[in-house]
């Protein structure tokens, strides 16, 4: 018995997750234009390999899938940046020392979300670019939906210990990254400086 | 593998990230909530992470889509729908 998913299935299934692909694309890309290109691209390659997915598995992790791997296509023919945060000098729970060592703690009672509401959408996209790309990879996926680690490990197509560190390495990067795309003005607004 | 008793600041510590992800095992997650209980420097340090992701998560599941985007994919979907 044919198993593959109908037309309209596969049109049922996909419109849910394009918010999510739209973003991951976004962060992957860097710009607009190319992620709507990947978006596309994969829409069109998952539509035609359509019976290669089973129904009753995740279909986001498996249209994910196939999002990364145009994605990944696609950079093997550009230039790869060099201006990535060094992965050498990650220190765990970076914005939590920072922030107290700037005083930000004794001037309010949610120092965490005081930050990130300081930040903009392009302040976070812009520390997510500083990532090195396996960590951006994963980080973004993380971070774009609620996916397990086995979710993001079936997207990524890699074991699950391995996303485990990269998101956990990504999220230290990050951390770092996020601090240095807060102005200096920002900084000292938060720490309650005059 | 055992686990001890009671978690000290380094056991709990290092188990930050993944009970952050929902990653232990039950015992673990008792362990360590168990020492957030009484342990108010680990208590600040995992409230603040688990703060700070939440908050980045609905800061960049804010955007979705363009309308223009959508209806591009949408439509090159239906022309593969037509070959």
């Amino acid at each position: 018995m044919d198993r593959a998913l109908t037309k309209e299935q596969f049109e049922e299934h996909l419109e849910p997750v394009l918010d999510t692909a739209y973003r991951v694309a976004l962060r992957l890309a860097r710009n607009p234009e190319d992620a709507a290109d990947l978006v596309q691209e994969a829409v069109i390659a998952a539509f035609k390999g359509k019976h290669t997915f089973q129904p009753g598995t995740y279909f986001k992790a498996w249209f994910l899938r196939i999002l990364t791997n145009a994605y990944y296509r696609s950079r093997a023919k550009k230039e790869v940046r060099s201006d990535d945060v060094p992965i050498e000098d990650v220190q765990e729970i970076y914005l939590f020392r920072q922030s107290r060592d700037q005083g930000i703690h004794a001037e309010t009672t949610d120092p965490a979300g005081t930050i990130v509401d300081r930040l903009t959408a392009e302040g976070l996209a812009s520390a997510l670019d500083q990532l090195p790309e396996e960590y951006r990879v994963a980080t973004t996926l993380y971070l774009m939906d609620n996916l397990s680690y086995q979710e993001i490990a079936d997207a990524l197509e890699v074991p699950i210990g391995t996303v485990r560190s990269r998101i956990h390495r990504g999220r230290n990067l990050l951390q770092k990254a996020l601090w240095s795309v807060l102005s200096e003005s920002d900084r000292a607004a938060l720490g309650g400086a005059p | 593998m055992s686990l001890p008793e009671r978690f000290d600041c380094a056991e709990t510590f290092q188990r930050l990230n993944d009970y952050l992800d929902r990653e232990l095992s039950a015992e673990e997650i008792g362990l360590v909530e168990e020492h957030l209980a009484v342990c108010a420097m680990c208590a600040g340090e995992f409230h603040f992470e688990e703060r700070l992701l939440l908050k980045l998560k609905l800061k960049a599941q804010e955007s979705t889509m363009p309308d223009d985007v959508k209806t591009r994919v949408l439509q090159a979907l239906y022309q593969a729908k037509e070959e």
